[in-house]
């Protein structure tokens, strides 16, 4: 029982001794970003399950950004700030159409008071237009796609970071049956 | 209580204020637990290229206090603080301090175009930047511990010292201080 006692308050010396050396680190150690795969996650989704030969159907990744950053949006606010994108990397047969991004929103930042930013914060789905002609093989398909982004927190930004994303399909004949997929991601209007 | 559980127990107790004292090393160079100034660090035997090419060591700013600033054309919070450093440089400059500039994840034509034609209000003037830009690059942010977000810059003596790191946008009044405080 006595080491117990003993115990504790060994465990509260060394809580006193680490806050007390929390205190002593320089404040502007805590504009630190976090690791790129901290700040973003991403999820991918088809529209269509699954996917006719010919038919069109769309990709979409939605990004996660964790709260306190931002990213750059498709069409920033200056040509020297690194714009978000999604490439796909398309293996034979397949077709893009169009890559769809949503608008960013302007936003002010301590670094940038008197200029507005246009960023992506918290979730953005990003979408593809896609076609599987008839050379895809039937069954099972990945397509790599890369999701490129530039991220910032209220003080500091890490640099450009691409991040591979997978989608995952299944390819049918050409006028096989299907269904809409994931109508809650695809019906709605792009938003950021 | 056994040997056992108090051989377990000393273990953590040894492990969490280790894990504590290595985590003074993330912070300020010149701080160490209980007020007593831990030894500073030497600078990293480093050498940039300039925008020709050529070769800059950071040994060859020794004499000199030295903010080195890594930075990118790209972030804007660095671009937010580059008055700061103009005026830092234009005033400090005389009494044995200079800024260097390190741009980084950056390409050498995008920079040289940047510190070229890129104006920047200081002091009611139009200016662009003052002090020396090189290419940093991976290799030399590692030898300075890594990198954790840009802007980062570094504070370093007239004895090549690292005195200070800062994380992020600067913060005008400290780091002015700071710099005087070595000059």
């Amino acid at each position: 029982m006595k080491f117990a006692v003993r115990f504790a308050h060994r465990i509260a010396l060394c809580a006193l001794v680490l806050g007390s050396v929390a205190a002593a680190a320089p404040a502007q150690d805590s504009a630190a970003p976090k690791n790129p795969s901290e700040i973003v996650t991403t999820h991918s989704f088809v529209s269509l399950d699954p996917v006719p030969r010919g038919k069109e159907f769309q990709a979409a990744i939605v990004v996660k950004i964790a709260t306190g950053y931002h990213m750059n949006s498709h069409k920033p606010s200056d040509s020297y700030l690194i714009p978000t994108t999604v490439t796909p990397q398309l293996p034979a047969g397949f077709t893009l159409a169009e890559a769809i991004y949503p608008a960013g929103r302007d936003e002010k930042f301590p670094f940038s008071p008197d200029k507005p930013l246009n960023v992506y914060s918290g979730s953005v789905t990003l979408r593809l237009r896609l076609t599987a002609d008839n050379s895809v093989a039937l069954g099972a398909a990945t397509i790599p796609v890369t999701l490129r982004f530039q991220a910032c927190n209220m003080s500091a930004c890490l640099p450009p970071v691409k991040v591979p994303v997978s989608l995952e399909l299944q390819v049918v004949a050409a006028g096989a049956s299907t269904h809409a997929a994931h109508p809650e991601i695809f019906s709605a209007k792009p938003t950021s | 209580m056994n040997k056992a559980v108090r051989t377990l127990s000393a273990a953590v107790l040894f492990s969490v204020v280790m894990l504590g004292f290595s985590g003074c090393k993330g912070g300020s160079p010149s701080t160490g637990s209980g007020g007593t100034p831990a030894p500073l660090a030497d600078e990293p035997d480093v050498t940039f290229k300039d925008l020709q090419g050529k070769d800059v060591t950071l040994a060859s700013f020794k004499g000199k206090v030295v903010l080195v600033n890594f930075w990118g054309t790209w972030c804007e919070p660095c671009r937010g603080e580059i008055p700061i450093l103009i005026s830092m440089q234009q005033k400090y400059s005389p009494k044995g301090f200079t800024l260097l500039g390190a741009a980084t994840n950056d390409e050498e034509k995008a920079v040289d175009t940047f510190i070229h034609t890129t104006q920047f209000s200081v002091g009611g003037q139009q200016m662009t930047m003052n002090y020396p830009i090189v290419m940093g690059s991976d290799d030399i942010s590692n030898k300075f511990g890594g990198l954790l977000g840009m802007p980062t810059s570094f504070l370093i003596t007239r004895d090549g010292k690292i005195a200070k790191r800062y994380i992020g946008s600067l913060n005008e009044n400290q780091v002015v201080k700071d710099v005087e405080n070595q000059l």
